[in-house]
């Protein structure tokens, strides 16, 4: 089993009355509650904790890619990803990753995600969500009803020009070119391993096994619940024929490390409240646009909408909640351990994303965390799944890698 | 005998249309709900003419717009449904989204249209009185742009199947459809050129806002008079968005006055 230390990079100053105050945390949170000051200090943090988990032996560290949203500061995790592509030595930059659609043309997504390749020198897993309805729909206009369609052609398009030899013409429905030929190309070949972050969208499921590519169920919900859609997408591939790798699925999963169950709670409880509360304050209409979902999802999902309901019109979460349901796997080595077990027993997913840090939990308690975890629970959980190979992962990571040599000044 | 029948176009592509009443042509391009076959105004203006009303494309089935990228693949789509109904310089009547496509095709195929009736029309934007974005709304927000009259609101949503029953999930899924095919030519910003394109409409053209409507606001009818060479536009009192079913008599009655003056003079 594969650990990956994934950063949202939550805000971490909401007002505690954002609730009250505001429409929403995403599309259209108020601008001026965002200190470009404060800003400075959070990113750098942000990113020492990130190199952090490079160093204490994480696998991958993940960023990933949302717009005018209150948790997430990250509207160009490329960005984010070249910085830790010098900084970094030895984990996989799991890039999860660039909504293809909102790329014109998605070349530009190839050639970024192909610099990256070479610059961390072939530790690139290149992630290819749709990208969620706010991210598309509201804050960067694509329409409903053709967003899948044009993802799924510029994913195409990417996938050719990493691995065609001679330039090419490329006449799509919403890209043409007439000369597709990348410079500089991936140092992983044929390309860098593949990875569909995903919700419940039971077309993504087949498309991922069809074409081989990992598919990673976001999900801050815990197991439990994701356990839905982990099922569909293992029929998909048991309907499919692939073999049931796995390695070929992924889960997020929020963690807290501590000496006991009520240590857990006093240091992680309040973050992970001003997470639920303030960064998940959605308007629901944000979130389900017409068309956003395909209706062969919506009929799927009809029955469990009142499930849905009741949690949106839940007033607060308590930290009793939130753990109870599995939210956050929390409480001492022995508990995390237990639980993250039966998680991996349930969903069967050979790389598992850890959130150790949310809401506005600081860079102490975030350090303590990830390194308990990497310390004492990662090494009890590293043996699952060893019978089987990881085709998701980069393969051609150089041994011999340049490192950042920064040439003194001549006086 | 009405009922709505599928209508088979040159290349063997079939379009469902509904049909009632009899007289001289009126063609009827239904709003953001989707084809009504008991909307109060198509049912009065049935007892004075001809009626067709076609199924929007994408409302029937997400697969019949595969091959209707944008408006002008749209207004073609219906200059070939006109080709095979055999209907020239007839009367069209657009109500909300589908007044957008009246517009559009009479702005692309001026002879297939000898009067026009536009209710609300989707199409334009004006910074100063934006449409309101139907697409993020909850659903008792979106009621309130829609409605005034709260005595028709109430005949319209006594109707509908209750949404827990198996029709009812039908027609919130048929609900859902229709809302996506709209996106196809209103996302995300309802501007797709019409302004432009309205000189190019020769027939003479009646523009109805609702007074009340929250979502296309009644000053719009200076907009739409600026741009079609023969335009008058009526504010209706006590109307908002849905002003066919709130005030079905007095809008079915200035369609047929504006209408019966063009099969008068045809």
């Amino acid at each position: 089993m594969k650990f990956h230390w994934f950063h949202l990079m939550p805000y971490p100053d909401l007002p505690e009355d954002f609730r009250q105050r505001t429409h929403s945390v995403w599309v259209d949170i108020p601008s001026t509650l965002f200190d470009p000051k404060r800003g400075h200090a959070v990113y750098n943090e942000y990113l020492d904790e990130l190199e952090f988990a490079d160093a204490v032996g994480f696998d991958g560290i993940c960023v990933n890619e949302h717009h005018q949203n209150g948790y997430g500061l990250m509207p160009s995790p490329n960005l984010i990803a070249a910085s830790l592509a010098r900084r970094t030595s030895n984990a996989k930059l799991v890039l999860m990753g660039n909504s293809v659609a909102l790329y014109n043309p998605p070349t530009r997504v190839a050639e970024e995600m192909a610099m990256l390749d070479v610059i961390s020198g072939g530790r690139l897993v290149a992630g290819f969500p749709v990208g969620t309805a706010m991210d598309t729909t509201f804050c960067y206009g694509q329409s409903p009803a053709t967003l899948r369609d044009k993802y799924r052609e510029g994913v195409q398009l990417i996938m050719r020009a990493w691995t065609e030899r001679e330039p090419f013409a490329f006449n799509g429905k919403f890209t043409q070119l007439r000369y597709v030929n990348l410079w500089p190309r991936p140092l992983q070949q044929p390309h860098p391993p593949v990875w569909v972050p995903g919700g419940g969208s039971i077309e993504t499921w087949d498309w991922c096994v069809e074409n081989d590519f990992l598919y990673a169920n976001l999900s801050y919900f815990g197991y439990e619940r994701a356990a839905k859609n982990i099922t569909g997408y293992w029929e998909a591939v048991d309907r499919l024929g692939a073999d049931p790798n796995p390695y070929r699925a992924g889960f997020l999963q929020f963690v807290g490390v501590a000496d006991s169950d009520a240590e857990a709670e006093r240091l992680y409880a309040r973050h992970a409240e001003y997470f639920y509360n303030r960064c998940l304050h959605l308007y629901p209409p944000f979130t389900d646009v017409p068309g956003y979902s395909t209706l062969a999802t919506v009929r799927k999902g009809l029955e469990s909408q009142v499930t849905l309901a009741a949690m949106q019109s839940q007033s607060e979460l308590k930290w009793k909640d939130i753990v109870e349901r599995g939210y956050v796997i929390a409480g001492s080595v022995d508990t995390v351990v237990d639980r993250l077990n039966a998680l991996a027993d349930k969903l069967r997913v050979g790389h598992l994303m850890v959130l150790c840090q949310y809401g506005d939990m600081p860079k102490d308690t975030t350090l303590y965390n990830t390194e308990r975890l990497a310390r004492e629970v990662m090494p009890r959980l590293r043996h699952r799944f060893d019978e089987w190979e990881d085709r998701w992962w980069p393969r051609d990571t150089l041994q011999q890698r340049a490192t950042p040599a920064p040439v003194a000044a001549v006086a | 005998m009405a009922g709505v029948r599928d209508v088979r176009l040159r290349d063997g592509r079939t379009w469902p249309v509904y049909e009632a009443g009899a007289g001289p042509a009126l063609v009827w391009l239904h709003g953001l709900n989707g084809l009504d076959t008991e909307d109060p105004t198509l049912d009065l203006l049935a007892r004075r003419f001809r009626v067709s009303a076609p199924v929007a494309p994408g409302f029937a089935s997400l697969a019949d717009l595969a091959e209707i990228d944008d408006v002008h693949d749209l207004a073609l789509a219906y200059d070939d449904l006109f080709e095979a109904l055999g209907l020239e310089g007839v009367a069209l009547v657009g109500h909300s989204f589908g007044a957008m496509v009246a517009a559009e095709i009479a702005a692309h195929v001026p002879r297939r249209v000898g009067r026009l009736v536009l209710m609300a029309p989707f199409g334009l934007w004006n910074d100063a009185y934006p449409v309101a974005d139907i697409f993020a709304q909850r659903q008792p927000d979106l009621q309130a742009l829609l409605w005034v009259d709260d005595a028709a609101q109430r005949r319209f949503a006594q109707r509908a199947p209750d949404p827990k029953s198996a029709e009812g999930i039908e027609a919130t899924l048929k609900r859902i459809q229709g809302l996506t095919a709209m996106t196809k030519f209103v996302w995300p910003i309802p501007d797709k050129g019409l302004k432009k394109r309205l000189p190019r409409i020769a027939a003479p053209t009646l523009g109805l806002f609702g007074e009340g409507d929250g979502i296309i606001s009644p000053r719009y009818a200076a907009d739409l008079a600026a741009g079609i060479p023969r335009c008058e536009t009526a504010v209706i009192e006590g109307a908002a968005h849905m002003l066919p079913y709130e005030a079905p008599d007095d809008v079915a009655t200035r369609i047929a006055d504006h209408a019966g003056a063009a099969t008068a003079a045809a």
